[in-house]
């Protein structure tokens, strides 16, 4: 783990783990509802202030506690072309299975590649501890997956390259 | 596999099945394709032992400007007792050229006939292609003989002195092409290729620069490989007045090397034909397993998160379901 990798997700799990204070919350506005209040962010009163976490200009979290949800979302690293395409691929194969990772939000917000909504009931039915592992091994691992991907590709052109050429003898 | 073959699989097959022995003749009606927009038929018109196979090329009227017919007559008349030649207006109709073959007539007497006979069909969109190549290398023989190329200049450094030969363009696809151009030390083949995909170009890019390292790095004896995004080449700037469609130009340069022998020509022709396709297919395969990996991460991804939630286990499941009383519920199905 690099340097500046490891103060940067000890600030992230700090911040999920007071930020994940949740209960249950029905809305003021209407009656009978239950939702995210950070999604409607209607009523002022129980929304906290947001939290960039940023390791560099092009790394950072953006968290935004409510009463009844969390919503985080993350920009991941994308230093050239490449990588920008791996990690719009890699976010939209993951977008489309957000069923099967129930805090996963369909659509990121924007200027995040992608976000999570963590709610009362995410928090109820699964451990707290757990959840923000689940953000840091995937923050962790994202960014080693791209990588690898990006040798591979790298790798993998460089063989095709040579095997090619090599029949020209 | 990494190599794309050059040879028609299917052709091979049937023509390997036809001159089998104890074949039993049959009713053919076959349209076989081929990369670059060829179509190959093959289809028993009269008798069942009588096979027509004909070819359908989208830039045959480049190829036969630069002597394919001819090319493609010399190949396939050693056969002439029993193999008949339609070429032009004879052709079957919608196809370029086409070969009548009389299985009963035909007297090959050994295995290895038998495979050549095969082989040369089965290579027939190769040996289309062929013709305008032979005629660069020629041009190129021609040119050298004129004015040797300076043997102190091992790396293929552009020099003064060079004498160019004319051009030849072949349109083989909608939107690219191929052109090749002969000088007094070398053969230059350049490839434009448009990818419809932003991705694919992007990828492109990655899989054309290991093209031009990979002779620095490793393989001295390989060609020379050149690529341009958007710049259209020197070479073809005559030809080419501008890029609308973002091509991609990819040039080879072929060296006195890759064209001394006729063997070695003709393995040149062989190769360079695949390129395109060869290069298209690899980008696909890449994403391919891209894609895959992705898959699985996403799976150990969802392990994880799983492994987030509450377990109720059975039990207490069971336990939780009973009355005051002490009667238990049952489940409805």
């Amino acid at each position: 783990m690099s340097q500046s990798l490891k103060p940067y997700l000890t600030a992230v799990r700090h911040t999920l783990n007071a930020a994940l204070c949740l209960e249950n919350f029905s809305s003021q506005i209407v009656e009978r509802h239950n939702y995210p209040e950070i999604e409607n962010k209607k009523t002022k009163e129980i929304l906290l202030n947001p939290m960039i976490i940023s390791r560099n200009e092009k790394e950072r979290v953006l968290i935004e506690p409510s009463i009844n949800s969390v919503r985080v979302s993350i920009k991941i690293k994308q230093s050239d072309e490449i990588e920008g395409i791996l990690v719009d691929k890699f976010t939209r194969f993951l977008t489309k299975r957000a069923e099967t990772f129930f805090i996963l939000r369909r659509v990121p917000i924007e200027g995040y590649d992608i976000s999570f909504l963590i709610t009362n009931v995410h928090n109820e039915d699964m451990l707290k501890n757990k959840l923000v592992d689940f953000i840091i091994e995937f923050m962790e691992d994202v960014d080693k997956e791209i990588s690898e991907m990006k040798l591979f590709l790298n790798a993998r052109a460089r063989f095709v390259a040579e095997t090619y050429l090599s029949t020209f003898d | 596999m990494l190599l794309l073959q050059p040879e028609n699989l299917l052709i091979e097959k049937t023509f390997t099945k036809a001159l089998a022995v104890g074949y039993v003749p049959m009713t053919l009606d076959r349209i076989v394709t081929d990369f670059d927009f060829t179509a190959y038929h093959i289809s028993t018109p009269q008798e069942k032992t009588g096979i027509l196979l004909s070819v359908a090329i989208k830039c045959w009227n480049d190829l036969v400007a630069h002597g394919t017919t001819e090319l493609l007559d010399t190949i396939y008349s050693k056969y002439s007792a029993f193999l008949q030649i339609l070429s032009e207006d004879n052709a079957e109709p919608g196809y370029n050229y086409s070969l009548y073959i009389q299985l009963d007539k035909a007297n090959l007497a050994t295995e290895e006939e038998k495979f050549t006979l095969i082989k040369d069909l089965s290579l027939l969109k190769r040996n289309s292609f062929a013709a305008p190549f032979l005629e660069a290398f020629k041009k190129y023989t021609e040119l050298a003989e004129e004015q040797p190329a300076d043997p102190n200049n091992i790396y293929g450094e552009d020099s003064a002195t060079r004498s160019d030969g004319k051009v030849i363009a072949l349109n083989y696809r909608d939107r690219e092409s191929i052109f090749i151009k002969p000088s007094n030390d070398r053969v230059t083949v350049i490839f434009s290729t448009i990818f419809s995909d932003e991705t694919d170009r992007v990828f492109s890019k990655i899989f054309l620069q290991e093209f031009s390292d990979a002779r620095k790095r490793s393989i001295q004896k390989a060609p020379q490989v050149i690529n341009s995004h958007h710049e259209i080449p020197l070479e073809i700037q005559s030809l080419e007045k501008e890029n609308n469609d973002n091509k991609s130009y990819i040039t080879f340069v072929l060296f006195p090397r890759h064209l001394s022998t006729e063997e070695v020509q003709w393995n040149t022709i062989t190769q360079i034909g695949t390129f395109r396709s060869y290069f298209h297919y690899h980008i696909k395969i890449v994403k391919c397993y891209l894609h895959q990996r992705m898959r699985f991460r996403v799976q150990s991804f969802t392990k994880v998160l799983n492994r987030a939630r509450r377990e109720v286990s059975e039990e207490e499941h069971k336990a939780e379901r009973k009355t005051a009383s002490g009667r238990r519920f049952e489940q409805r199905n």
